[in-house]
């Protein structure tokens, strides 16, 4: 049975995949939206921490599953690795209606002015394809707040001297804290600092026919039993259904674009939930796969119009894979801290966030969310045993009076940390699978350093008698704030695609996740990656409506 | 298929079958693994055992073997952790090769301070080639401390923390006492 | 309350009856078949019998599966009574547990049984009926009380649903053996109804049947005859021991014992409010349970403060009917301390719209320009 011809095709029915379907098929435009997952309910796995997507130990919550998806990771010395998706090394993004919007901490930040000008505001960094954005923060605003009310966020920006300008309130106002940040709030005044609430795409009250949060301990890392938290999956996704325009194609993998004997891209190549291989042609093709998954499936997708891939004629597909150099410290208290008011996170400081000397760029900092018993047991002080007697005793004595304070460095982007395809290896439908190679900037650690030391004295100051900092090592970074490999830009020659996401060198494929991001700026990518969708579905939209067929 | 939902023929023709013969049978019938185990042996299950109260030793609160450390290894390891099935088969059976071989016991026989620094010397990774016989032995430790971790801290669906013991010596209350909002209607 | 279609639970057992046939002139080779079949149903029919009157260590238990089942069972109340008394036989509902009993021995020998085995709904509230056959009095308590109420009355109400979108975590408390997802149960989840219910003889069952606070299993002892032999020292046999109440975890699939349940600690501002040591109330707290910073008054608690601060629920409320009706005379006589009539005053005893909720009144409430001497004995004059 053939599929009827669409007018767009968007593949991931992620953060970005979901904004755009929902922008597309409102304007009118016929959609097919493909995920990979299934929609995903709280009672498959409910409060299960082993299968939770912060500690995926005996699989992933949300998918993708251990049988069907594998990768290649390239060590250090050259040697590979085969890992599965419960790995920590796959980098994996949940495969489910909603992505990581399902299960995430669902921290809405918007980056800052400076985050879209990082050459600009600290010059070229040796070694890094550090870059600006070709859009500024003002270009984005208009999304950002469309975000904001459309999906939902909880928050009062006035109490954040450091956040860019913004033209219209949260719909919601922010969380109240819990114990630990009243605590930390004080002693973060006390050293003149500025925190305020984050700002969170949970409901605070009710919002959009679904309720206000009750603040369970099992937030980040799993679904919402009650639909407090707002991802594509209950927003947008839905009211993309509604319109009628667009159809979900769920535990659908796209393989490849399929591209004519002219060299355009005609469509979409997938296997559907019968594994049996299906052509789905559309006017115009969005890839919101992820910033692993975005280009696997360009590379995936050659011809002798596109021998490297599309959107691959410099060989910038797939470069400067990037994450957060996430660092922060612990804290140990004589006194009980744990009130077991979720998600945990509630207060942040933007402080250091740019502008520190001699770091480029820099990040937040926040209390982290609910550290489970099976996570907690892996975090003791520097040669704390990890096992016996005293590891119990630990487990017992500071579960309650732990505090860690913690944020992400923005990573300097580097041109040989990449996402390949594997010459060798497929994955249950014989597609060739993703290979992560490269490192880290060794710029990272200086920001880490530094962020970590100002985590450590915030806590000092909160009266912790004993303090430790951690630090991200200086292997390939990634893991679920993955971007940078499709990057945006003016220049066809060290870029991916334009302003608008469209990829050069074709008229009618776009990116909308992650992977657009230049630099990932010092905050959780989830809000910027849905503004992206607004404005690379508006644009398409826009256009559409204008009476072009980007042909 | 589903089974659950209709009776097919065959099934019916199954079920007579098993229905009439299973009258003499049943009374006689014996578990197919030892306590219940998908997987392990006894003498796995007793060194496991032995190694789980190293790692979480029992004192007021129960130790790993007592709150399912080896119940939880073995049904994962009929489910997610079939891969690495290998390496506990070669791992248990270096450590009990190498402890005969260095102590003349199989390692539940040592004592206390024995095995805690025999397993020390797995930890750091020092014992190797004559010593260790298997290969590896800082891989596997790390293996089975994580898995004695999930296994007690995790929740009890998967075998081990029967009634969440490990929460409770922690504070942690489970099932949560957490309401909803209230709504004025 | 207003007014509903009694419970009514769908009885799978049925008795069995033995058909007569008359016999008439057969050929040989029929005859012996039928000889052989008498035999054989004679020999099954025995060994049927057999099998229902035996202990379940030489029967039921042969199979390993259900060893700690049966185990718990010999350590219940309830191990004077036979398995097939609650469980049934192979034959009792025909078919169906002819079929559920021979799929056991298939999952046996393929070993495809689930990991662990549990009722599932359908039989949950069979079991309502089977509790009923004894505990009479208990159950027309509850069926006269707020906690019998049903998948209708939660579900399709339609102030609730267009307050507050159904979610998840309603099965929690209400429809915890449900099988399926809120999805699976009512459609459509939103605050937009018209709701109903996916089943629709789901309308009228229980939400919280007697195995979301108890288990037939539990430990626990027989109810011992009083002992007359010696009039002077009449012994009742009764013990002390552990309350047998429970609470059913539906994401664990598996009860909890109130003892071991967590015990609330609730805030009202700074201060800590005194909760009643009662462990039985633990099960009441598990879905009247106050919001996650544990402040009084939130969610649903209505733990007492002010001058019943302290008290058990079920020091007023009967457990199984929720009645508090009679309580008060329990320790107030017929004047309370203030030598008024406690259940004349303004509380939401008399009056539900009165300002003073009779979980929460404190002295001042009422007494605003403090509070009087106490009487050191009524009477007296001071």
């Amino acid at each position: 049975m053939r599929n009827n011809h669409v007018n767009a095709v968007v593949v991931g029915a992620g953060a970005g995949g979901g904004v755009v379907a929902k922008e597309l098929s409102t304007a009118g435009l016929s959609v097919v939206l493909f995920e990979r997952g299934d929609w995903v309910s709280f009672e498959d796995h409910d409060n299960d921490e082993l299968l939770s997507q912060r500690t995926t130990v005996l699989g992933n919550a949300f998918g993708p599953d251990d049988d069907r998806y594998r990768r290649v990771v390239v060590g250090g010395d050259g040697s590979t690795e085969i890992v599965y998706p419960s790995d920590g090394a796959y980098s994996n993004i949940a495969a489910c209606v909603g992505s990581g919007t399902v299960s995430y901490g669902a921290m809405a930040w918007r980056f800052m002015a400076e985050d879209f000008r990082m050459k600009s505001t600290y010059g070229t960094v040796e070694g890094s394809t550090l870059e600006d954005w070709p859009v500024s923060y003002d270009d984005l605003e208009h999304c950002y707040e469309k975000a904001e009310w459309e999906i939902g966020v909880a928050g009062d920006s006035s109490l954040n001297p450091f956040a860019a300008p913004r033209k219209k309130h949260y719909p919601m106002p922010p969380f109240s804290y819990n114990r630990e940040a009243t605590m930390l709030e004080s002693a973060m005044k006390r050293m003149g600092l500025h925190p305020f609430p984050i700002p969170m795409l949970r409901n605070s009250v009710p919002y959009s026919g679904r309720p206000a949060c009750v603040r369970r301990r099992t937030c980040c890392g799993f679904a919402c039993p009650i639909n407090a938290k707002c991802g594509t999956h209950n927003t947008v996704i839905p009211a993309a259904l509604s319109t009628g325009n667009c159809e979900l194609r769920t535990r659908c993998v796209v393989g490849s674009l399929i591209i004519d004997a002219s060299g355009r891209i005609t469509g979409v190549e997938y296997f559907d939930r019968e594994n049996t291989k299906q052509e789905q042609t559309a006017d115009v093709i969005v890839v919101a796969a992820s910033a692993t998954e975005t280009p696997r499936l360009l590379l995936n997708s050659t011809s002798k119009h596109f021998p490297s891939g599309v959107g691959n004629r410099y060989d910038w597909v797939g470069r400067n894979l990037q994450g957060h150099a996430y660092t922060g410290a612990f804290g140990l208290f004589e006194e009980d801290i744990f009130d077991d008011v979720g998600p945990g996170a509630t207060l942040a400081i933007s402080d250091f966030s740019h502008h520190n000397p001699g770091i480029v760029g820099g990040g937040i900092l926040a209390n982290e969310f609910t550290r489970l018993p099976y996570l907690f047991s892996n975090i003791r002080p520097p040669g704390s045993p990890l096992w016996g007697e005293e590891h119990k005793e630990f487990q017992r004595k500071y579960f309650r009076r732990n505090v860690q304070v913690v944020g992400p460095i923005q990573e300097m982007p580097f041109f040989d940390s990449r996402v390949q395809v594997d010459p060798a290896v497929r994955d249950s439908w014989g597609i060739p699978v993703v290979r992560l190679s490269g490192h880290r900037h060794p710029k990272d650690a200086e920001g880490t350093e530094f962020l970590s030391r100002k985590a450590e004295a915030i806590l000092k100051e909160a009266g912790a008698f004993q303090t430790w900092r951690h630090l991200p090592g200086s292997g390939l970074s990634g893991g679920q704030h993955q971007a940078g490999t499709c990057r945006m830009g003016e220049d066809p020659q060290t870029s991916v695609t334009d302003r608008f996401g469209r990829v050069h060198d074709t008229p009618n494929v776009f990116v909308s996740d992650a992977s657009l991001h230049v630099t990932n700026g010092g905050f959780n990518p989830a809000l910027t990656i849905m503004a992206l969708g607004y404005r690379v579905g508006e644009h398409i939209a826009g256009e559409w409506q204008k009476g072009n067929r980007f042909k | 298929m589903d089974t659950g939902s209709k009776l097919s023929r065959r099934d019916f023709i199954k079920l007579a079958t098993l229905g009439f013969g299973s009258l003499s049978l049943a009374a006689g019938c014996a578990p197919q693994h030892p306590a219940g185990r998908a997987v392990l042996s006894d003498d796995d299950a007793g060194l496991l055992g032995a190694i789980a109260d190293r790692i979480i030793p029992a004192d007021a609160w129960p130790g790993g073997r007592e709150n399912g450390v080896v119940s939880f290894i073995d049904r994962q390891l009929a489910g997610p952790y079939r891969r690495f099935r290998r390496e506990y088969r070669r791992g248990l059976d270096a450590m009990t090769g190498t402890c005969l071989e260095k102590y003349r016991k199989r390692f539940e026989a040592l004592s206390t301070e024995e095995q805690n620094s025999f397993l020390r010397e797995m930890e750091s990774g020092r014992l190797r080639d004559g010593d260790w016989k298997g290969g590896f032995s800082n891989r596997f430790f790390e293996m089975l401390r994580s898995h004695a971790m999930q296994a007690y801290y995790g929740s009890p669906r998967h075998g081990g923390n029967p009634n969440y013991a490990s929460y409770k010596m922690m504070g942690i209350d489970y099932p949560p006492i957490i309401g909803q909002n209230r709504y004025r209607f | 309350m207003a007014k509903r279609e009694p419970v009514q639970i769908d009885r799978k057992h049925t008795q069995i009856r033995e058909q007569v046939i008359p016999v008439k002139k057969v050929s040989p080779p029929l005859r012996i078949l039928a000889v052989a079949f008498t035999l054989a149903v004679v020999a099954c029919g025995g060994f049927y019998y057999y099998w229902g009157a035996a202990s379940p260590r030489s029967t039921c238990e042969s199979c390993h599966e259900i060893e700690s089942s049966s185990d718990m069972w010999a350590h219940s109340g309830h191990r004077d009574f036979a398995c097939k008394e609650c469980h049934g036989t192979a034959l009792s509902s025909g078919l169906h547990s002819l079929k559920e009993k021979g799929m056991m021995f298939v999952h046996h020998f393929t070993g495809t049984g689930p990991e662990r085995i549990g009722l599932d709904e359908e039989q949950v509230l069979e079991m309502t009926e089977n509790c009923r056959r004894c505990h009479g009095a208990e159950y027309a308590r509850w069926i006269s009380g707020g906690h019998s109420t049903t998948y209708a009355a939660i579900f399709l109400n339609e102030k609730h649903n267009t307050a507050e979108q159904l979610n998840a975590d309603c099965l929690r408390c209400h429809g915890m053996f449900f099988g399926g997802t809120i999805e699976d149960l009512v459609t459509p989840v939103s605050r937009k109804g018209p709701w109903k219910l996916a089943a629709v003889g789901q309308s009228n069952q229980p939400v919280i049947p007697c195995l979301t606070c108890h288990r037939a299993h539990q430990e626990g002892s027989p109810a011992v005859p009083a002992d007359y032999t010696d009039p002077g020292k009449i012994f009742y046999g009764r013990r002390g021991g552990p309350s047998t109440v429970l609470f059913y975890d539906r994401y664990e699939k598996t009860h909890v014992q109130a003892s071991a349940l967590p015990i609330l600690t609730l805030r009202e501002g700074e201060r800590d409010v005194d909760v009643s040591d009662d462990p039985r109330q633990r099960v009441c707290f598990q879905c009247h349970a106050p919001n996650a910073f544990h402040q009084a008054g939130t969610g649903d608690d209505r733990t007492p403060r002010g001058v019943h601060e302290g008290l058990s629920c079920l020091a007023c409320h009967d457990s199984h009917s929720n009645e508090s009706r009679r309580s008060c005379i329990n320790c107030h006589p017929a004047i309370s301390n203030c030598g008024l009539d406690v259940t004349k005053m303004n509380t939401t005893y008399v009056e539900s719209r009165s300002p003073n909720n009779i979980h929460f009144v404190r002295c001042l409430d009422c007494h605003t320009k403090g509070i009087p001497a106490k009487h050191e004995s009524r009477g007296q004059t001071e």
